[in-house]
């Protein structure tokens, strides 16, 4: 589209000039006479109009798919350095062309005045040309700016899908009898703002998720996976206080329930609706209570939630490193955010058990780890506190103890010793959580002699961060997320990942649970959602056009070989109750066969 | 390119034919195409010029066509696939065709050569334009419901690829020279 109106500003200018007596040449109406050599001159001009369009809408996609995100240019500049390249083209190898096609115009007596003949443009044409494609370049470059995402406060409506009739529909496939051991996937669901929260990165939108919904959880079901790690789009349903728009999640949740999807539903991911603004509002952790609550009340059968997701990354990336959302860069900024988003979390958790006291919660966070590069006291100092900072969400949500040199971060960044209190009385919280442990190749990093954190890549690996975590809180784990940009390594990450899972269950951590992220591939991500740039990011079990990526086949592939040792799992009701007991080492039933003779999992082949 | 290419996801999965459904959409693609090239008499011309028959001129035409979608599939990759966009993609496809391959061969290399003036020119020139953007859109669109007919199921080992199994984990590449996998304890 972009494309088309530098194309139709081109023309427009041109014709202007021409009307008030400047002698620009045509470069429009040369176009139309070589389809059209004998018609009339305004049907030459339209034809040649249609046709110039067409061309700029052309480059406009060769613009938009292989060099936008390239360039590292202000938009309009960026516009008129690529526009030189369809200058050659058009200079060199069109315009030579067309003067060849429009001879046979010429030599029927068509066309009377040789449209760019040699004799008839001298400079002119060749100037005209550079002029039409620098203006073009400039409205290209202008327009085409955000392929990705939609303003914040004019948010698209969501798709209202007919619910499937009962007596059309067939018959649902049975939920597995018991939730045991979880191989997930996830729907990528992130929504934060950008620009200041004037625009809004909508994954599931850039993922053609709301499109192809339906396709997507058949795709789950393809993959042998019943678990499915699901974030509503919270920014387009939560449309005020008490004010819910319902119609998309009831036409997913029924399909779920038809294809037997056991959903996790992950009610806030990395972002707000517009009337709530940021993770600065004090009030954000009782309307998303009450939309908790609401979420529960309307999907009664639902009972897996990630109340917020990756608090610590939602907190750092909003307030501390200022991508998203509120983009601020202080310290006080991020531990309002962090007191907020916990509250949030503790709030949301007790208003879904008001409802269904048996939820389960999934309290998926990023896995992190800082080492110190060298014996230096600041470096160490800053991993030290690094490393107790990644904590500091969970610890508030689960009640954890924060050191004295934290307690005081807090305090003198205006955290009230009361409202730390409250925190830690809220201890019933995480008697039914299960601690999500999500691991990437940039999570682990190094606190260099400058002090800065650079990415380290997989250092220590899954199994030495989770098992951090898991000593910290003593909670059951899940993998939560993992995934790997580069398509062909991904089949490669997909097995480290996973025999850190299993080391770590022979050691005696009870883990529940497995997730490759996401089922599509992924935009923008590699910019960590800060800038609209429309880059595709083949992370996903499936590309977006719904094709399996080979990562695709191995999860299916690892799924057929573990899962039915994993049918011998404890349930995860048993393993909470194990948890809440103060017995934390995993074991088999005790009805399985072999239990106790040999490791948890038995590692099979094909 | 191949960075842009990969910076945009375009690998196609283990289970996509780029290859054969490009040769397929490209040959089918051909028939708009080689109908336009017929009625601007442009393989008559063609075979003036090189002493061949119209017919030869026309299966010649439709293998470049097929072979064209062949590499059109390659450097597309999951782009050649979208069934939105993929006409679109197509038609750039078609323009970039005309101008980088019949253009140079027919048009400017004779010219250049010293023997003249360009082989084709006036209406068969037109007819070349208008059929290589009927090929391209035309293959742009045949390509996604060609390409799904033709993708093999979920399923399917890959070949030439490194295995889906546990031992995609190893990293053989990395193995001292005397290293050889060990068979089980006795």
């Amino acid at each position: 589209m972009a494309g088309a109106l530098g194309a139709l500003a081109w023309a427009a200018v041109s014709l202007v000039l021409r009307a008030v007596g400047l002698p620009v040449p045509d470069m429009v109406e040369p176009v139309g006479a070589v389809a059209f050599p004998a018609g009339e001159p305004w049907l030459r001009w339209l034809v040649g109009l249609a046709l110039h369009l067409a061309v700029g809408a052309v480059w406009g996609l060769v613009y938009a798919y292989f060099v936008f995100s390239l360039l590292p240019l202000p938009p309009v500049l960026q516009g008129v350095v690529f526009a030189m390249g369809p200058l050659l083209l058009a200079l060199f190898v069109l315009r030579p062309q067309l003067r060849l096609m429009l001879a046979a115009g010429v030599e029927a007596g068509l066309l009377v005045r040789p449209a760019l003949s040699r004799q008839a443009e001298g400079l002119g044409v060749p100037a005209a040309l550079l002029a039409g494609h620098l203006l073009w370049g400039a409205v290209l470059g202008a327009l085409y700016t955000r392929p990705t995402g939609f303003p914040a406060h004019r948010p698209p409506r969501l798709p209202a899908p007919p619910l499937p009739r009962p007596d059309i529909a067939t018959a649902p496939e049975p939920p597995p009898p018991q939730d045991r051991f979880m191989f997930a996937t996830g729907i990528e669901c992130s929504y934060p703002t950008i620009a200041q929260g004037s625009w809004r990165m909508d994954q599931m939108q850039s993922c053609g998720h709301y499109r192809h919904w339906r396709q997507d959880l058949a795709l789950v079901r393809e993959l042998g996976l019943r678990h499915l790690r699901y974030g509503p789009p919270l920014h387009l349903m939560f449309r005020g206080p008490g004010q819910y728009d319902w119609a998309f999640i009831d036409a997913v949740a029924a399909e779920m329930r038809r294809l037997g999807i056991v959903p996790i539903m992950d009610l806030c991911h990395f972002g707000l609706p517009d009337w709530l603004g940021n993770f600065q509002n004090p009030e954000l952790a009782p309307a998303l209570a009450e939309f908790a609550g609401a979420f529960a009340r309307r999907y009664p059968w639902v009972k897996l939630y990630t109340p917020v997701n990756e608090m610590y990354v939602c907190t750092k990336l909003s307030a501390l490193e200022g991508l998203w959302n509120e983009q601020r860069r202080d310290e006080t900024s991020f531990v309002t955010a962090v007191r907020h988003v916990a509250k949030a979390a503790v709030l949301m958790a007790q208003a879904i058990r008001a409802v269904r006291p048996d939820a389960i919660f999934i309290n998926s966070e990023s896995g992190e780890f800082f080492q110190p590069c060298c014996p230096d006291p600041e470096v160490q100092r800053i991993a030290a506190f690094e490393n107790e900072r990644r904590f500091l969400p969970l610890d508030l949500l689960y009640a954890h103890p924060v050191s004295q040199t934290m307690r005081a971060h807090l305090r003198a960044h205006g955290m009230p010793d009361e409202e730390y209190a409250w925190f830690m009385n809220q201890g019933e919280v995480h008697n039914r959580a299960i601690l999500g442990v999500d691991y990437y190749v940039w999570n682990e990093k190094l606190i260099d002699t400058s002090g800065r954190a650079q990415t380290l890549g997989e250092l220590f690996g899954w199994y030495v961060v989770a098992q951090q975590y898991y000593e910290r809180y003593r909670r059951p784990l899940m993998h939560t997320e993992t995934n790997h940009q580069d398509a062909r390594e991904a089949p490669r990450w997909l097995w480290r990942q996973w025999h850190n899972v299993q080391l770590l269950r022979q050691a005696g951590v009870p883990i529940v649970g497995f997730t490759w992220n996401s089922l599509t591939d992924q935009v923008d991500w590699d910019a960590g959602l800060s800038v609209p740039r429309g880059n595709i990011n083949p992370v996903g079990l499936y590309d977006l056009n719904r094709d399996p990526r080979l990562v695709g086949q191995a999860y299916r592939h690892l799924v057929r070989v573990f899962e039915p040792a994993l049918a011998q799992d404890p349930t995860l009701e048993q393993v909470l109750a194990r948890a809440a007991a103060g017995r934390m080492v995993h074991a088999p039933d005790a009805a399985a066969p072999d239990a106790g003779t040999r490791p948890t999992i038995a590692v099979g082949g094909a | 390119m191949l960075t842009m290419v990969s910076a945009h996801g375009l690998d196609p999965g283990p289970t996509q034919r780029p290859l054969t459904a490009g040769l397929l959409a490209g040959l089918a693609a051909a028939l708009p195409a080689l109908a336009i090239l017929d009625s601007f008499a442009w393989f008559e011309t063609l075979a003036a010029l090189f002493g061949t028959s119209p017919r030869t001129a026309t299966l010649l035409c439709a293998a470049g066509c097929s072979l064209s979608g062949a590499v059109y599939a390659l450097a597309l990759g999951r782009g050649a696939n979208d069934p939105l966009g993929g006409w679109l993609f197509g038609l750039a496809g078609g323009f970039f065709l005309w101008m980088l391959v019949p253009l140079p061969l027919l048009h400017w290399l004779p010219a250049w050569s010293g023997t003249g003036r360009p082989l084709l020119v006036g209406r068969p020139a037109v007819g070349l334009l208008l059929a290589a953007l009927a090929w391209g859109g035309a293959l742009g669109a045949l390509f996604p419901p060609i390409h799904r007919a033709l993708r093999a199921g979920i399923d399917t080992e890959p070949t030439g690829r490194a295995s889906l199994g546990p031992e995609a984990a190893a990293m053989p590449k990395l193995a001292r020279t005397h290293d050889k996998p060990e068979g089980p304890p006795a």
